[in-house]
């Protein structure tokens, strides 16, 4: 493992690195598309990573969470509140969102919870589905100073912002009791009382980084034909595919994860059209199946077999667990 | 008056369905402790196979039901030897769970996506010429179809009943999931057993989508829907209850339509759903548990 | 008639059996003896099919037993009843022994088998549709001891029959199993804590240690030799004078 100030430099350089690129060189819309998605992806995949990974609870329902964030920035922003005010207006009514779903389904162990975060999800898809009969969108003026810049700027800053608060997490007191909270149930131990705290505290901070996320979604999109796709399934399952895939439970395998979903997804949609869903669907499944680590638990796995000495690039390595 | 009478009714021909749809997730949760994700969308295929033996053939959607069946019986085992089977390994029954999971999940993502495909996005459903069909009882219409659908709900439920607690097959798969190396000491060859339940598990899968398409439609990615529908009848039943899960389907049913009269018909679906979490946190053991 | 010849049995990577052999003739009962993690559980589930077997072989007749699948050695005449009983709790006592007759040269004889298991655990006729899970821990042996004997074994491999029990029932155990060898010329292999039951109920027996057979003879012999007790099984004289 790098020395703490080595890994803050690595870190330090490749911000500047993101902060300077658009400065520095002409990106094209569409690349621009492509890392903001990327962003959003590292952010709800880091989300899911806090409470899935870290803490075991298979959480289903974080498109609501998302959903929740892009609704109330959309609205805030609307009401001509300063864009960054609006996404964490967005993140925190995620966390109310979490109060009100968590607190209850926290109680439910394993598949149960997922099956009842999943449950209330729907629940709020078809409420919001409901309310909001037509479509929403931005007044004109917004769309005429629209930049892919800030949207860019502003999923940068959210998407380290996100990696930095799992990285201090997983270091803190909080964090071992989050993994000890995973452990323990996956041992089948009796629990200490503490458990539930953990998981709620989880399920807070995964809410706000969801909801954030969700507040970078609606800077860069404006408008929303059918509000229910926010809600939809998907924005729970593409991220904790990305999670798994790139090693659930370490700090940088959502974020290759992410990277590698959403690039190859685009490299992918262009050559292969639906069929590129497929191959993910089985890539997924291999994942599970063979790597439980995920790509950075099984590069760390091989390097280890190869030199024994092995400096794993997985993060926290004790960390990595079977499946998430 | 009239409208109330109607709208039990219709609970009562939707829940039946929905006891049906939660079968084979039962069995394989239950009984078997896989958490199949992906049971909505085996029900979805075995929905197309219906619809395309009317189709391409005419064969009689109900007649039909036998070769879907079978055919979904197929899927079933090649399902057990590629996903399931390796997940025996692992140590304990939670992770057994939570792996099949997560494997069901991205079956779901290939399925889905396969089934878009082939046959398009497009809902399908499949009119006869008794479609739209409808008898009237105590004042309330039900529909030709529907009652069908009922009638095969409780069979296969008895069926599957049946089997379960009398056949020797029934034992030894009981007795496997207790306590699968006591299980092959008494000379049960487990992963037989597993594999073939896993097969009738996904034909229950198509019975199911053969009667969705003839009395509602299908569509590839309508798959999430019924299996949050069969995951709710399956707690509302009790894990592992298994002749409980058809009772427990007219009871979701009846709490949709009470739902419809109270809230009207979007909040549906919600309402229920929320009775469901209910239910999940303070009746975990299911409304149909035995005490012991 | 079974003979385990120079086995080495693994778990993982890691050693549990060394180059042991052992030999059950028609109709004998044989104790196997040891003190805790001894690896005496490891060579029942290594015939019985649960482990691999890595080197040295087991043969029953004429048929090699190591790779087999455990239900095919069942359906050979093999028949086990585990460390720990495992019945089938939430299946009803006649349940677990309807699934004891799984094979199918078992499923033809089974109401007769049934009869005269009966015959010998009149507990278990009498609990017949009662949860596995409720009964008492002797019965519970019993249920488990019928189970194994519902498969009509040639030989019966029993793990620590009297782990638990009381005095009486243990008595009363063995007084049926040591019927049962007679009756039916069923060959037992029994591994035992309990040394003075087992070297009573065997006509001969092992001694193992660390995964080792060390010593091995004629079971009155044996009962009688107290440097036996003292050097491998860990029980001092004192224990003995009190
Ligand atoms: N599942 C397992 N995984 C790894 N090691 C095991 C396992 N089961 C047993 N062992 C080891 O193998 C050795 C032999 O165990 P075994 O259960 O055969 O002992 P035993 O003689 O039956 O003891 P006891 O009298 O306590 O039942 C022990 O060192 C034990 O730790
Ligand atoms: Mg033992």
């Amino acid at each position: 493992m790098l020395p703490d100030w080595k890994r803050l430099l690595v870190i330090g350089l490749l911000v500047l690195a993101f902060m300077a690129a658009p400065m520095v060189i002409e990106i094209g819309t569409g690349s621009l598309n492509l890392l903001i998605m990327v962003f959003i992806f590292v952010i709800l995949s880091q989300s899911w990573n806090i409470i899935g990974g870290y803490t075991g609870q298979i959480n289903l329902g974080l498109a609501a969470f998302f959903g929740c964030g892009v609704l109330v920035t959309h609205f805030v922003w609307k009401a001509e509140m300063p864009i960054y005010l609006a996404v964490i207006a967005g993140g925190l009514s995620a966390v109310v969102l979490a109060g009100i779903i968590g607190l209850p389904t926290l109680r439910l162990k394993g598949a149960y919870f997922a099956i009842g975060t999943f449950a209330l999800a729907e629940v709020c898809r078809i409420v919001v589905g409901n309310i909001f009969e037509r479509m929403i969108e931005m007044p004109g003026s917004y769309a005429a100073s629209y930049s892919l810049i800030p949207r860019y700027y502003l999923g940068l800053t959210v998407a380290f912002a996100a990696i930095a608060v799992t990285y201090f997490i997983t270091r803190s007191k909080l964090g071992l009791g989050m993994v000890a909270v995973r452990d323990s149930e996956q041992a089948a131990q009796v629990t200490g009382v503490n458990s539930f705290k953990y998981k709620v505290y989880a399920l807070l901070i995964s809410a706000f980084l969801a909801g954030l996320g969700g507040g970078v979604y609606a800077f860069m999109r404006l408008s929303f034909h059918y509000v229910t796709a926010v809600f939809s399934p998907i924005w729970t399952f593409e991220p904790l595919m990305a999670a798994v895939i790139g090693g659930s439970g370490t700090l940088i395998g959502p974020v290759i994860g992410s990277i590698f979903l959403v690039v190859l997804s685009e490299i992918f949609a262009l050559t292969l059209g639906e069929a590129h869903l497929i191959i993910f669907g089985l890539l997924f499944i291999l994942v599970v199946m063979y790597f439980p680590y995920g790509l950075v638990g099984s590069v760390s796995r091989i390097r280890q077999i190869i030199s024994r000495v092995g400096r794993g690039l997985c993060e926290t390595g004790e960390n990595c667990r079977k499946g998430f | 008056m009239e409208f109330v009478l109607q709208t039990i009714a219709n609970g009562l021909l939707a829940g039946a369905l929905y006891g049906l749809v939660a079968l084979g997730l039962g069995l394989l949760m239950g009984v078997m402790k896989f958490l199949n994700i992906a049971h909505g969308t085996f029900i979805i295929l075995g929905g197309y196979l219906s619809f395309w033996l009317f189709n391409l053939w005419g064969i009689d959607p109900f007649l039909s039901i036998p070769l879907v069946m079978i055919a979904m019986f197929l899927i079933g085992l090649v399902f057990y030897r590629l996903a399931l089977s390796p997940l025996l390994k692992l140590p304990d029954v939670g992770m057994r769970i939570d792996t099949s999971m997560l494997i069901t999940f991205g079956l779901i993502w290939v399925l889905d996506n396969a089934m878009t495909m082939l046959w398009t996005p497009n809902v399908r459903t499949i009119l006869t010429s008794y479609t739209g069909e409808t008898f009237r009882f105590f004042g309330a219409r039900f529909s030709f179809t529907g009652l069908c659908g009922v009638g095969i709900a409780v069979l296969v439920g008895l069926a599957l009943y049946s089997v379960l607690s009398r056949t020797y097959f029934g034992k030894h798969l009981r007795a496997a999931t207790q306590d699968a190396e006591a299980a092959s000491l008494c000379g049960v060859n487990v992963q037989r057993v597993y594999l073939i339940s896993t097969g009738i598990a996904i034909a229950l899968a198509g019975v199911a989508g053969a009667v969705i398409v003839s009395s509602y439609s299908i569509s590839a990615s309508g798959g999430i829907g019924w299996l949050l529908i069969a995951f709710v009848v399956m707690v509302l039943a009790g894990e592992g209850n298994i002749n409980a899960i058809i009772p427990a389907g007219l009871v979701y049913g009846l709490l949709e339509a009470g739902s419809v009269l109270i809230f009207g018909v979007p909040y549906r679906q919600a309402i229920a759903l929320l009775v469901f979490v209910l239910v999940l946190m303070f009746k975990p053991q299911g409304l149909f548990a035995k005490r012991e | 008639m079974l003979q385990i010849s120079n086995i080495d049995v693994y778990y993982g990577d890691i050693q549990a059996l060394w180059d042991v052999s052992l030999r059950i003739g028609d109709g004998e009962i044989v104790a196997v003896l040891g003190s805790n993690g001894a690896g005496k559980s490891t060579v029942m589930k290594s015939i019985s099919g649960l482990l691999k077997v890595r080197a040295g072989h087991i043969d029953f007749g004429n048929i090699r037993l190591d790779g087999l699948p455990a239900h095919h050695i069942v359906e050979l005449g093999i028949s086990m009843v585990p460390e720990g009983r495992r019945i089938f709790p939430q299946m009803s006592v006649l349940e677990n022994l309807e699934v004891g007759a799984s094979t199918n040269a078992a499923r033809k004889t089974r109401q007769n088998t049934l009869e005269w298991i009966y015959e010998f655990f009149t507990p278990l006729k009498l609990r017949a549709k009662q949860k596995a899970g409720t009964l008492s821990g002797g019965e519970q042996q019993m249920l488990a001891i019928g189970r194994a004997l519902m498969s009509v074994p040639k030989v019966l491999l029993i793990d620590e029959m009297s782990l638990g029990l009381s005095p009486i029932v243990v008595q009363e155990l063995s007084g049926v199993i040591q019927g049962i060898n007679k009756l039916r010329k069923l060959a037992v292999l029994l591994v035992e804590q309990d040394i003075e039951l087992a070297l009573s109920m065997a006509s001969r027996g092992y001694i193992m240690e660390n995964g080792r057979i060390v010593d091995q003879g004629d079971a009155k012999l044996m009962l009688c030799n107290p440097r036996i007790k003292e050097t491998y099984l860990g029980i001092g004289a004192e224990e003995k004078a009190g």
